[in-house]
């Protein structure tokens, strides 16, 4: 009897603690006191110091609010904000990207913005970023940072071919971008291994032949259309003239790899990529950086006018942190958009922004920030605002971006033919749509 | 190995303290192995059961648990519909496939070779090739990345220096797959020639003198005594290289992403991307319950097969 005793407190006991251990450690800066706040994010070494410089500028200020910096690389940020985010104890504030705001809302992993937020933001910043930091009319983010496509050309390989200024139509593009293939140097490359990076070209490339991604409900592609069709006809036309080379054009993790290497090694003459990678060219390039130059997308055949694809960013608050934290957190990120945080009258995530060549969004940031915006790099990408086309922000554009990434990887690698590419596309990414909005 | 259960007709000829002594045992037994029962219940069983049920629901894994939708088996119908989930089925099998018709022959064929008691320096070698399994993989995978790397690569270097075009061994759809069962072999591939190492010295010395005796060659004795007698080892290192190689993620999600265009998409990295990047959980767990009914069904049929071939 009392060796069963004995065995039942013991199996007591090791249930009390496998139970108590899934329960998970105590919240800490939780309730009113002092409170330490995490910030998710998927910037560099650089630009975490100059966050955590402005952190500890706002502690100086606020003794009881305490910042931490956690950095992790791109691909990973996505998984890790969905991971974390779901606990108490996850970052605070993480980086977002404009498209993954809908599910995040519908998952709870984003809070509302206080009223005095909102209220600055709206009164602060472009309406455009506004609303694609909103959902359902809520704003869920301070928008920070505002990024196009343009195309980038190395004008040492240009005028090695001969070729005097950039494309600006496809019939241009296609002749440049033979001219500049010879021996191990392709004439355009287009990334591959990166989402984003393989369908935004695409999609700047249709928004200036004059077609959309999806249609106007957000509710199914509209890929078939001729717009898309001649998009996907470019790039097959590109592939079978041998002028753009896949094994130069991979992405890494950090979304650079190779097709960043073989772009500063002069080994492509031409390709489509975002202004943020500015810094990524200085670092490689040097000196040489002053080769580079970008020029708008060239327009398609049953385009009028030159459009880019455009995305936003914004910074959000963890729902499932407690109500102290997320205060402590919306007065860190009014303080860090706020123009007293930075260098004459910027704020210190403008200063922020712009050390990596990233357009800012706040108007006052953009004011303070006129100079660099105006450098021949970064003015294509300021000029090309106004016309931009705005990547769709509706449940299931991830995996609808992944649907069509697989198509366009598979017609840059000679796979499919242009209109069974887009037809697979159009299949694949109506199937994620409804599967995420049904 | 006892038949004094209750249907047994020898029960009654157990005495009063030996089955005392049986009931304590069974006690203490049952102490003794209740925390890991207890743990295995909670981490394991439990979880595999939830699995199984998140897989009859649309929900998306960061909503409270009463947010799921019952929609029965439209998970496991929308998997069979979708062409991309199903290439990653097919991949997986591909890689599975490849990884063990290369490794099993080539571990095996190392291992004699190691295992040749002549062979100078096989401790050395021994050493250098279990050095791949111990390695993490993330590091291995950072230099496979350049290895593989189509500019500065050594291994594209090696191709052109002998007249030929280098493949693009990550960024090609034809060889994506193929350059990471190659970066799985290599990995892996220490790890097994050791286990068929230790297999080899069970077998009794006496049984190839007798051979040789007999006038058998080097051939004649591998084939005819190494080979059968290294079964236990050889089914083991098989199941092994099966479930590693169907569990593979970490090169899938360091290198390649599942492109290019979904070549190297398999299972494992299509449960993460569901789960994690598209917040969809039901479809997730209807995979992660496909991916482990495979490998109870091929583990099943080898089993069968290793069984029958032991009649």
């Amino acid at each position: 009897m009392k060796k069963s005793v004995l065995a039942a407190t013991g199996l007591g006991i090791v249930a009390a603690m496998t139970l108590s251990g899934c329960a998970g450690p105590a919240e800490s800066g939780s309730g009113s006191g002092a409170q330490e706040i995490t910030f998710l994010t998927h910037w560099g070494p650089d630009q975490v110091a100059m966050l955590e410089a402005a952190g500890d500028a706002f502690t100086a200020e606020h003794p009881d609010i305490k910042l931490t910096v956690q950095s992790v690389p791109f691909g990973n940020l996505l998984s890790t904000l969905r991971t974390q985010g779901t606990s108490a104890n996850g970052p605070t504030i993480v980086g977002a990207y404009d498209a993954w705001l809908p599910e995040l809302v519908r998952d709870g992993l984003a809070a509302r913005a206080p009223g005095d937020v909102a209220d600055d933001v709206t009164a602060n910043w472009p309406s455009g970023v506004v609303t694609a930091a909103s959902n359902g009319g809520d704003l869920y983010g301070v928008p920070n940072e505002i990024d196009l496509y343009a195309l980038n050309y190395n004008t040492a390989l240009f005028d090695a071919a001969g070729i005097s200024e950039a494309p600006a139509d496809w019939d241009a593009l296609v002749d440049d971008a033979a001219k500049l293939t010879t021996g191990d140097q392709q004439g355009i490359g287009f990334i591959t291994g990166w989402n984003s990076g393989v369908v935004h070209p695409f999609l700047s490339l249709l928004a200036s032949n004059g077609g959309t991604f999806l249609n106007e409900e957000g509710t199914a592609s509209n890929l078939t259309s001729d717009e898309a069709i001649e998009t996907a006809e470019l790039y097959e036309t590109l592939v079978k003239a041998g002028s753009t080379d896949t094994s130069k054009s991979t992405a890494n993790a950090n979304t650079t790899g190779p097709y960043l290497d073989n772009f500063v090694n002069d080994k492509t003459g031409m390709l489509i990529m975002a202004n943020w990678w500015e810094s990524s060219l200085k670092d490689a390039m040097s000196d040489r950086f002053s080769e580079i130059a970008t020029a708008p997308i060239p327009v398609g055949p049953s385009g009028t006018e030159s459009s880019s694809i455009s995305y936003s960013w914004m910074t959000i608050v963890n729902s499932k942190a407690d109500d102290a934290k997320q205060d402590a957190a919306w007065q860190f990120l009014s303080y860090l958009n706020g123009p007293d945080s930075g260098e004459n009258g910027s704020s210190a995530m403008g200063d922020i922004l712009i050390s990596m060549g990233i357009m800012p969004t706040r108007s006052s940031d953009i004011e303070a920030h006129a100079d660099t915006l105006e450098t021949p790099f970064l003015s294509t990408y300021v000029d090309a605002l106004d016309a931009a086309t705005p990547f769709p922000t509706v449940l299931g554009g991830p995996a609808a971006t992944d649907a069509l990434q697989v198509q366009l990887e598979a017609l840059l690698n000679g796979q499919v033919d242009a209109k069974t590419a887009m037809e697979n596309a159009a299949r694949d990414v109506d199937a994620a749509l409804a599967a995420a909005q049904q | 190995m006892t038949t004094a259960t209750t249907a047994s007709p020898r029960r009654n000829t157990v005495s009063p303290p030996m089955r005392r002594r049986r009931s304590k045992t069974a006690k203490w037994s049952a102490l003794f192995l209740s925390p890991a029962m207890i743990v295995i219940g909670v981490f394991t069983v439990i979880p595999m059961l939830m699995t199984i049920w998140i897989s009859l629901n649309k929900w998306s894994m960061f909503t409270s648990i009463t947010d799921m939708t019952f929609v029965g088996l439209d998970n496991y119908t929308r998997l069979l519909g979708d062409a991309s989930r199903m290439q990653a089925i097919a991949n997986t099998g591909v890689y599975v496939g490849l990884s063990v018709l290369i490794t099993i022959p080539l571990a095996l064929l190392i291992a004699l070779l190691l295992y040749f008691p002549k062979l100078k320096g096989k401790g050395v070698v021994r050493t250098l090739l279990f050095a791949t399994y111990v390695i993490p993989t993330i590091a291995i995978v950072i230099i496979w990345g350049n290895i593989y790397s189509p500019g500065y690569g050594p291994l594209s270097a090696m191709v052109s220096a002998i007249g030929l075009t280098p493949p693009g061994w990550l960024s090609d759809p034809q060889w994506a797959l193929l350059s990471l069962v190659i970066f799985n072999v290599w990995q892996m591939l220490g790890y097994y020639v050791i286990l068929l190492i230790a297999g080899l010295t069970q077998i009794n010395e006496e049984l190839y003198e007798a051979a040789r005796i007999d006038g058998a060659g080097l051939v004649r004795q591998t084939w005819s005594i190494t080979i059968p007698l290294l079964r236990p080892s050889l089914v083991f290192v098989i199941l092994m290289t099966f479930v590693n190689s169907i569990q593979v993620f970490d090169p899938i999600y360091l290198l390649t992403q599942g492109g290019p265009a979904n070549s190297t998409n398999v299972v494992g990295f299509e449960i993460q991307r569901s789960a994690f990047q598209y917040g969809m959980a039901g479809e997730s767990s209807a995979l992660a319950v496909s991916l482990f009914l495979m490998i109870v069904a091929i583990g099943g049929v080898l089993g069968i097969i290793m069984k029958g071939r032991k009649r």
